[in-house]
């Protein structure tokens, strides 16, 4: 095993998965719900929403659904990096998302709007350099290091800000930004198309993104084939981050304010998204437009429950189910083809 | 006299070995360190914590009697994020139920039946647990919003509630005692039971395990339903000393009872641990709390303070420091000659 190269290892894994067409029914059917589910789920739903849910169709709402699909979807076409290279997830996302929403605002009020994007910049990078070195170098276990970064996040956050609301100024080019919007398509969805096409080049067609999916799927070989696994780490990391960020830029300008708690729950509908679209939690396997096809997903299935009038805690049951049904299925079909 | 000069040096290190070969087993040293700092900060800057015992007790308690119950769950390399839902949802589930004693016993339940569904997906399904239990921890969330209609739901009986407060002998309240309880009870099920001594068999080589005969998955149930039915015990106890049970209890709880439990020295791919260590921990970071509270610190500084222990924690772990150390190392080497593990297999 340790002799084999990188490209072995890749190989190998494709081999296998053609190897699944020998499989019996049961196991076939579960590899396709694991792989293509995502794409018959969505229609359906969406097929659903048109005809049964009253208003679902009309221009308002779905110019509402992109609106908040936007800053969700930025958030989880970038953790879908971290989730790729087979380390669960970035809880921390909920505090790089509010310290960037809050220094764009601030920042933006005192001084302009390049100096503040500047400096969530560096805030960013500073959240995914220190996950990324925990993660990369310390080998420190994913979800408690950005457990305990996102306490510190919103600690400090909550400490310098105070805990209070910053309005931008009604009129200013972040307001204008956040309600312009080109027929139904508000400006924030065209960040979010544009952000995804940008990851998935850079995942699907750079050295990087090689490197982050074939670290997903075996590390040892990653590290074998003579690459700085650590940096690759850090890497995913920060273009979490760096998504995130972006993130908090177009929450902010949607509402014309930001406080220190913008980011709550998004990282979990982000996983859910991210989990929903096929990306694998072990590693290795998913894309960017896959995670693009969970965004659309979850935020349908979002707005029917709020069109239906169903409330905030049946929503979270429904994500924490969905999230746990998605990676049962994944789990499921990897066992069966592993027999 | 060579052979004596010897003989002497052979029984010193055969001394100094044993020590050392104790001391390695343990696994409470940065716990016991951590403590040692805390406790040497606290005298000197806030010596208050040390007359105000009671409450630095209580808050020992709060934080490690969860953490007691993670601990049985970390041992086997799983985690449990879902302890802070559990304990929100427990206390609704008792608030909700007229009659005290059925309340109690329903919310136990609960924790139960939280522990076996968490149980279920990572041993029968195979998820890893960290994905699984996140899941639990939204969805137990989620009902116990939906349940108390997203407001905190009041005790019924609350004289039983108020009596439960209070303080029996001296400083010792009920929930102290609950707490020495658990810790009692958990440290002999893991050092003295069979079945609880196979939690680090579990955790140290699950193939191992299940090659000697161990019933792994049987074990995985044990441990989750430990954990569930110890938080669903705090839920209870938080309920009934402030008669009341939030929804969104349990947030600051989850990290306080990670970090506790991390810095005992509980390895988190499973094998190597002990409760002793969680005490430790939670004696830690509860006096740290109490200090940083009367010395007048805002919640928020509190949040930096425990959220950067538990960083540290986790990348202090000597495995961790050891991959640090391999990796430097073969920086230095350079990328001609990546250091191969082993050779066979």
């Amino acid at each position: 095993m340790v002799k084999e190269t990188l490209t072995e290892q890749i190989a190998l894994s494709e081999v296998e998965a053609k190897s699944e067409k020998q499989q019996p029914k049961q196991a076939r059917w579960l590899t396709w719900a694991a792989e293509n589910g995502i794409f018959v789920f969505t229609a359906i739903l969406v097929v659903f929403a048109v005809v049964f849910i009253d208003g679902f169709a009309s221009l308002i709402n779905i110019a509402d659904v992109l609106h908040r699909a936007a800053p969700l979807g930025i958030v989880a076409v970038g953790m879908t990096f971290v989730v790729i290279s087979g380390n669960y997830l970035d809880l921390s996302v909920v505090a790089q998302i509010a310290t960037s929403a809050v220094i764009f605002v601030a920042v933006s009020n005192e001084y302009n709007i390049p100096i503040a994007m500047l400096a969530a910049l560096v805030a960013a990078l500073f959240y995914g350099v220190v996950n990324g070195v925990a993660v990369g170098y310390f080998k420190a276990n994913a979800v408690i290091v950005t457990l305990s970064t996102t306490y510190i996040g919103l600690g400090l956050l909550r400490f310098f800000s105070g805990g209070s609301i910053f309005f931008g100024p009604p009129d200013g080019p972040i307001a204008t930004f956040g309600s312009s919007k080109i027929g139904p398509v508000p400006y924030s969805a065209i960040v979010l198309v544009i952000m995804a096409i940008l990851l998935q080049v850079l995942l699907t067609r750079t050295n990087f993104g090689f490197l982050v999916r074939s670290f997903g799927v075996n590390e040892n070989a990653t590290r074998l084939g003579g690459s700085n696994t650590g940096l690759v780490i850090i890497g995913a990391f920060v273009v979490t981050a760096v998504a995130a960020m972006i993130a908090g830029f177009v929450m902010a300008a949607f509402s014309n304010t930001a406080v220190s708690n913008d980011g709550l729950g998004y990282e979990f509908r982000a996983l859910a998204a991210i989990i929903v679209g096929g990306t694998s939690v072990f590693g290795g396997r998913g894309s960017v437009l896959r995670t693009l096809l969970g965004v659309i997903f979850v935020s349908v299935l979002t707005n029917i429950l709020v069109l239906s009038g169903i409330g905030f805690g049946y929503q979270q049951v429904a994500l924490g189910l969905l999230i746990v049904l998605a990676v049962s299925i994944d789990a499921l079909a990897r066992k069966v083809s592993q027999r | 006299m060579t052979q004596t000069m010897q003989l002497g040096k052979v029984a010193d290190q055969s001394f100094v070995g044993r020590v050392r070969t104790t001391l390695a087993r343990r696994t409470e040293g940065r716990g016991v360190a951590l403590l040692t700092v805390i406790l040497i900060g606290v005298a000197f800057f806030e010596p208050l914590v040390f007359t105000a015992y009671q409450v630095s007790l209580g808050r020992i308690a709060l934080i490690g009697i969860v953490a007691l119950g993670l601990t049985a769950v970390i041992l086997m390399g799983e985690l449990d994020l879902s302890v802070a839902s559990t304990l929100a949802l427990s206390g609704v589930v008792m608030a909700l139920i007229p009659d005290i004693w059925v309340g109690i016993l329903a919310a136990l339940a609960t924790g139960l039946v939280v522990g076996l569904i968490n149980a279920f997906f990572v041993a029968v399904v195979g998820i890893n647990s960290f994905i699984a239990t996140l899941g639990s921890l939204f969805a137990l969330r989620g009902i116990a919003f939906v349940l108390s209609d997203e407001a905190p739901v009041s005790l019924e009986n609350k004289d039983a509630g108020i009596a439960f407060g209070m303080p029996l002998v001296g400083p010792i309240t009920p929930r102290i005692i609950f707490f020495i309880l658990v810790f009692i009870a958990i440290q002999l099920f893991v050092s003295r039971v069979r079945s609880g001594r196979e939690f680090f068999a579990v955790g140290g080589n699950r193939q191992a395990a299940y090659d000697a005969g161990i019933p792994v998955k049987r074990r995985i149930f044990t441990g989750f339903m430990i954990s569930g039915f110890v938080s669903a015990l705090a839920g209870v106890i938080n309920t009934l000393e402030r008669t009341t049970a939030d929804p969104t209890a349990g947030s600051t709880v989850l990290l306080a009872s990670f970090a506790a439990a991390i810095i005992g020295g509980n390895y988190l791919k499973g094998g190597r641990g002990s409760i002793v260590g969680t005490l430790i921990g939670a004696a830690s970071l509860g006096i740290l709390q109490v200090a940083l509270t009367l010395s007048g610190v805002q919640v928020p500084i509190q949040q930096i303070f425990i959220g950067g222990i538990l960083l540290l924690a986790v990348t202090t772990d000597p495995a961790n420091l050891r991959a640090v150390l391999g990796s430097v190392k073969s920086l230095r080497v350079g990328r001609a000659k990546p250091q191969v593990p082993g050779s066979g297999s």
